[in-house]
């Protein structure tokens, strides 16, 4: 403020002055950010930085090399890149296996996520309470969590087999006929969604009894004085009460199976005729079983991204307005 | 201050080693080409100046290099795989033989990944990687840029050219040359159920040997309250779909007369006549509908199967009782369809580490004092057909039954699998189209003539990428 008060300062002067306020500015601005890091709060930041520098690594900077490559033809070791423009755009929306992909991926979502969602907070709700046999169920529920997909697929592969599978063997000597699960055009998509869902279900489960815990009690007690009996408590108290959880839940479910790929890899890889090739799985096959087209596969995860970005927005929003 | 100083000092000291690190090895595999270039470049002028005698000259200058590189220091060098199963085990054990054998002191590092594509593309994006690499010749189509010229092998070491079946030699071979010298012959081969032939009235010591007879057999050993099928096709098994396909209709892309490559799927008879027997098969309940027929096999559920030697180990831990013979001739003739896995050597190995992955190719081909090499110790104990016609004359091959009845006695026989060998675009073939020509088939009640027409376009578009 002195400085430009100073209009008759000679020129020199004036200049020096800018300069030392600037430096003055410059060592205010580091002295202020060192002073905050040295606080409690800004001292949280040296504890996220090693989970922020590998965030930037395997996530930020692939999606921009991603978004990047989307519009170059590239092989797969990236020496061979040429300038697409949005040619690779076009190919992908007149691909037909692309566009049966995002098909397969949005009946399996739509299978998937109202039962993840409204399924788990049922059983969450009963076993909300702290007893042994809750916390011995939860455990279980928890169980295929920590299991590898690896495992999952070729466990369930083998249980339902179509002709040696232990379920298959069981439902036939049953006299319910053989079934065939994994090679029934109409059947496997099913199969392979109830897999997704049983591995699943567990931190679905365990993150609503977290929200049911936390709901204040007297808010039952006050429902029970009212006459409600368990059901009613469950629609009237306990729903309205962990509506954040299930906009949290339904959003990462949502996200998480347009991009289903490992359960579908390890048990059909995408048959019988496609019928269970979703968007992640055909990209993937672009990328490295076949042509090993990096370009085309990054412009379909460009696709992908925007159509996972665009729901997530939305109900993200949602989210945030229910709360307000 | 002085710490500052010294830490800044320290720093830029670091920077600097990391970047001359980045430098060097990048560097590396044009220093090492124009040294390989170089050294050739010498051989050559060397024989021009003595014209009359021109193959000692050579063959001096060649040894010559030889020992001026192995008279050097030890050396070591990268060798990646991706032989993970248990013959992994064996691989291990060999090259720990050549590394204690062998007089040129010569180290072989090796690695073996489940992830050798994913690690092949980094490192070689970083002009990094292996010197020596053991992989299916089709990598040559995605790394061919890397794999260096190796047709001077059978000059620069005691191999015999002649002794190796020629079509193997064609197959890892682009004009006139080599990038692979031959390793392993992976192929198909039919499998059958003794016990269940012996149940059906069969021969159980004899497989079919036309296409038809598979359909008879098939009909017969079919036990619907056993929960046994005859035969064991499996549509979700491209590979094996590839190698009977073959049978059927022949190369389903080859060169024209003009030289560019054309795709042979539409009107294609033996591919209809393929898809419409897989299918009668299927509708006759012969065959279950099914995307995993080896562990049907291995439960004794399956009287024939397609499938490569992988196969035995489960049949053999199951003690299944099976005969192994080639697959059936059909009307595309005699043939071998397989691929040919082979050593290669990378462009990052310098001339010394050339040299020296030679040295190991050679002594993993050369009979020892006893009778005896890698190459046919690997033959013989994983249940692979031999590469080299000496090996067939030897008496621990020819009595082991196994690797006896996958060898096509016919040497002159071509080798390919599902296109012209050369062809880059086998993969897409196989994984792209192959799938929709069986599986709408089987599932949609398409005309095979309908499928065979999609598939024609699906492969125009991939032919098209080559012949631009």
């Amino acid at each position: 403020m002195q400085v430009r008060g100073g209009c008759c300062l000679p020129s020199n002067i004036k200049t020096g002055a800018v300069m030392n306020n600037n430096v003055m500015d410059k060592g205010n601005i580091i002295y202020r950010i060192r002073k905050y890091l040295r606080s409690a709060e800004g001292s949280a930041y040296y504890f996220i930085l090693p989970s922020i520098v590998l965030l930037i690594i395997f996530s930020i900077i692939p999606l921009i090399v991603s978004f990047y490559m989307a519009f170059f033809n590239a092989n797969m070791t990236l020496d061979q890149v040429s300038f697409a423009g949005l040619d690779n755009f076009k190919q992908a929306f007149s691909d037909k296996r692309f566009l049966n992909s995002l098909k397969v991926t949005l009946i399996f979502t739509a299978l998937e996520v109202p039962i993840q969602v409204l399924g788990a907070m049922a059983i969450a709700a009963l076993i909300s309470k702290n007893t042994y046999t809750n916390k011995l169920f939860r455990a279980i529920y928890f169980l295929p969590v920590i299991c590898s997909a690896t495992s999952i697929g070729i466990m369930w592969k083998m249980i339902l087999h179509s002709n040696v599978g232990f379920f298959t063997y069981a439902l036939q000597s049953m006299g319910l006929g053989k079934i065939n699960f994994f090679n029934d055009t109409h059947l496997t998509i099913f199969v392979v969604a109830f897999i997704s869902i049983w591995r699943s279900f567990g931190i679905s489960a365990i993150v609503y009894v977290t929200a049911i815990q936390n709901v204040n009690n007297s808010l039952y007690e006050a429902a029970e004085m009212d006459g409600a009996n368990k059901l009613e408590q469950f629609i009237h108290v306990t729903a309205p009460s962990i509506r954040p959880t299930f906009w949290y839940i339904l959003m990462t479910r949502l996200a998480g199976s347009l991009q289903i790929f490992d359960i579908i890899f390890m048990t059909t890889d995408g048959g019988p005729n496609y019928t269970t090739e979703s968007t992640v799985t055909y990209i993937y096959s672009r990328a490295f079983s076949s042509s090993a087209s990096m370009g085309y596969a990054s412009t379909m995860s460009v696709i992908l991204f925007v159509i996972i970005m665009t729901v997530t927005v939305v109900l993200y929003r949602r989210m945030n307005a229910e709360e307000a | 201050m002085k710490k500052k100083i010294i830490s800044t000092i320290l720093a830029v000291a670091m920077t600097t080693s990391l970047l001359a690190g980045c430098g060097s090895s990048a560097s590396t595999p044009a220093q090492d080409t124009s040294a390989v270039a170089d050294t050739d470049a010498e051989v050559e002028a060397k024989a021009d100046t003595n014209a009359n005698a021109a193959e000692s000259t050579a063959d001096s200058t060649e040894s010559t290099d030889a020992v001026e590189a192995e008279t050097s220091e030890p050396i070591t060098i990268k060798f990646w795989n991706g032989f993970t199963g248990s013959d992994g085990d064996q691989l291990v054990e060999l090259v720990d033989r050549f590394n204690s054998e062998n007089e040129y002191g010569i180290t072989v590092d090796m690695d073996i990944t489940s992830s050798l594509d994913e690690e092949l593309s980094s490192a070689f994006a970083a002009g990094e990687g292996p010197a020596l690499l053991l992989s299916s010749s089709a990598y040559r189509f995605t790394y061919g840029q890397y794999m260096q010229d190796i047709s001077d092998i059978f000059d620069k070491t005691g191999l015999d050219k002649s002794d190796f079946i020629q079509s193997y030699l064609d197959y890892c071979s682009e004009d006139d040359s080599l990038y692979l010298v031959p390793f392993q012959i992976v192929s198909f081969y039919l499998y059958w159920n003794k016990d269940l032939f012996e149940a059906a009235g069969l021969d159980p010591e004899k497989g079919p040997t036309t296409w038809d007879e598979y359909l008879e057999y098939a009909k017969k050993i079919t036990d619907s309250s056993k929960n046994v099928y005859g035969s064991g096709l499996c549509y979700g098994y491209n590979y094996q779909m590839a190698h009977t396909i073959q049978r059927f209709g022949g190369l389903a892309v080859t060169k024209d007369s003009s030289g560019k490559w054309q795709a042979n799927f539409d009107s294609n008879s033996g591919y209809a006549d393929f898809v419409n027997t897989y299918k009668q098969l299927v509708d006759a309940g012969d065959n279950p509908l099914t995307d995993d027929t080896d562990s049907m096999m291995t439960a004794g559920q399956l009287g024939m199967t397609i499938n490569g030697p992988w196969l035995t180990g489960g049949m053999d831990t199951a003690g299944i009782n099976y005969g192994i013979s080639t697959i059936p001739t059909g009307a595309a003739g005699n043939m071998n369809s397989c691929e040919v896995l082979g050593f290669s050597v990378t462009t990052v190995a310098s001339d010394a580490e050339k040299l020296a992955a030679y040295r190991f190719i050679e002594w993993w081909n050369t009979m020892d004092a006893n009778g005896t090499c890698p190459a046919l110790e690997w033959s013989v104990t994983n249940g692979y057909p031999a590469y080299m016609k000496s090996l067939m004359e030897t008496d621990a091959y020819k009595s082991n039954e196994k690797v006896m009845s996958m060898t096509n006695t016919d040497t002159s026989a071509p080798s390919d699998f599902i296109v012209d060998a050369s062809f880059p675009g086998i993969n897409a073939i196989i994984n792209d189209v192959l799938p929709q020509l069986v599986q709408p088939v089987l599932f949609d009640e398409t005309k095979a003539e309908t499928a065979l027409g999609e598939c024609q376009k699906l492969a125009d578009d991939i032919v098209a990428q080559y012949n631009n």
